[in-house]
């Protein structure tokens, strides 16, 4: 268990997901930032630009997404520099249920679990305990 | 069998006269063609691969009938090989019927009345294997629709449910008002964006297994529908919808097929508007004239970029994380094209706005 408090970006095409994902952030007490994306590509922005590479910080990102899906947005992560991946621990949350995506999670290095839709406070309180 | 469309029968022999004989026998029934060794029937086959079926005399200098078979079935399949034989090589005849290399043999001398016998026997099992092959294509391309379908079940079904059922955990813990109405207005885009996606699937079902029923169209009527089924909608959204209709005698098509065409082009053109612009409008334009029906939907709205023109049809594919969609939408116009024989073309820029053209032929 880290003592510092981290930060936090969910990425999901679904504006009530993203509702949801910060509010299940905000009551498991150990965030302290918290930015939704709806577009994968302007988080990837967003992070490309991030010169601070001091923080820990949590991604939770969605799979199903149009312009750029969770996939593509793991893939195009895992070409920036590495001091810069370091910061980040990525969780795939999906509703998904078909075997060939949770296999394909799994082939990813960055990804560090998947969670299953909906996000729970409690699941979520487990994992960043664990880290 | 029609006298225009002669099925293709080849004969294989290595005596010329026989070749004649059975030429001028059937080339009335038949489009006979002739080959007087295995080199020169292979040829004949390359040419011709829509041969159905194959002649051939067992008893020839280069290789015999049943030997020739067996090769030409590894690179032509489909043609029915029937053999050319006397009571002499019938333990061969045998083994190479058992081993699947001939559909049938007819026994020498042979009389016109066998080899007609023989030949539509094996004309009708062409057919049936034909269509067989056509039948299991388009099982495959079924199967493949299907899959991606449920794939896609998990995610469009599933997400909006589990959604709101994440929305109705963390709203426990709410104790703000404000913030549950915050919730709800949200709970509700998830509501409708799984119904749109029910609606959407029954049409696409609609229009897959549906029949077409073709009766007179008025397009006036068709476009007063749409008018007063869109008026809530551009009230609220400010919107403001103009509708020209030119109809110039009959024209007869599927009003289901049609209306699933108009309403998709009409809601995504009401849906994907720019939020701040002070003078939206959607303009339909029906030309019907001489049998073909130009339907003509332009919006000033968002756009579509370029490099998304050719995917926008796609099934699943969605350009923009803007409002509910279901990437099914245009999916369905252009299948409901297909089935109407008709063609769409889109022109959009970014910001500016799109413009669908649809062509649909009269039945």
């Amino acid at each position: 268990m880290i003592s510092q408090k981290l930060h936090f970006i969910v990425i999901d095409d679904s504006k009530l997901d993203c509702f949801i994902a910060e509010k299940v952030i905000r009551n498991t007490g150990m965030s302290e930032s918290t930015h939704s994306f709806i577009d994968a590509r302007e988080a990837l922005a967003y992070i490309a630009d991030n010169t601070n590479t001091e923080v820990q910080t949590i991604l939770i990102v969605d799979i199903h997404m149009p312009m750029m899906n969770g996939f593509e947005f793991v893939e195009a992560f895992e070409k920036l520099p590495a001091d810069m991946q370091k910061c980040y621990i990525i969780y795939i949350l999906s509703s998904s249920i078909n075997e060939n995506d949770l296999n394909r999670v799994k082939n990813y290095p960055a990804v560090r679990h998947f969670l299953s839709k909906p996000l729970t406070s409690n699941t979520l309180t487990a994992l960043l305990e664990r880290l | 069998m029609s006298k225009i469309e002669k099925i293709k029968v080849l004969y294989l022999d290595d005596e010329i006269n026989n070749l004649h004989a059975f030429k001028a026998s059937f080339r009335l029934d038949y489009n006979v063609l002739i080959a007087n060794s295995a080199a020169e029937a292979t040829e004949q086959v390359d040419k011709n691969p829509d041969v159905r079926v194959i002649v051939c005399d067992q008893r020839m200098p280069d290789m015999t009938g049943v030997e020739f078979f067996e090769q030409i079935r590894g690179k032509h399949s489909m043609p029915i090989r029937m053999l050319l034989t006397g009571y002499t090589d019938i333990e061969s005849v045998i083994s190479a019927i058992n081993k699947g290399n001939i559909f049938r043999y007819i026994k020498k001398p042979w009389t016109d009345a066998d080899i007609k016998s023989a030949i539509d026997e094996g004309n009708k099992f062409y057919m049936a294997n034909s269509m067989l092959a056509i039948k299991n294509e388009e099982l495959q391309k079924a199967y493949a629709e299907l899959d991606k379908f449920a794939y896609s079940v998990t995610h469009d079904m599933r997400g909006p449910l589990l959604s709101i059922l994440g929305a109705v955990d963390v709203a426990r813990n709410i104790d703000e008002i404000s913030e549950i109405r915050e919730m709800l207005d949200l709970m509700e885009k998830s509501v409708k964006k799984l119904d749109n996606f029910i609606q959407n699937v029954h049409d696409y079902y609609n229009m897959k297994r549906g029949e077409l029923q073709v009766v007179d169209i008025d397009f006036e009527e068709l476009s007063e529908d749409q008018e007063d089924m869109n008026k809530i909608i551009c009230k609220l959204n400010n919107i403001k919808f103009t509708t020209t209709v030119k109809q110039e005698g009959a024209f007869r098509g599927d009003i289901i097929t049609l209306k699933v065409i108009l309403n998709n082009l009409l809601s995504n053109a009401f849906k994907y508007q720019r939020k701040n612009n002070p003078d939206k409008f959607v303009d339909m334009v029906i030309e019907a004239t001489r049998g073909v029906a130009t339907i003509t939907v332009t919006d000033n709205g968002i756009g579509i970029p370029d490099n998304h023109h050719g995917k926008i049809f796609n099934m699943f594919f969605r350009a923009t994380t803007d409002e509910i969609g279901s990437g099914f939408g245009l999916y369905n116009v252009k299948d409901a094209l297909l089935k109407l024989n008709g063609t769409i073309t889109v022109d959009s820029v970014v910001d500016k706005g799109s413009k669908f053209v649809v062509t649909i032929p009269s039945k």
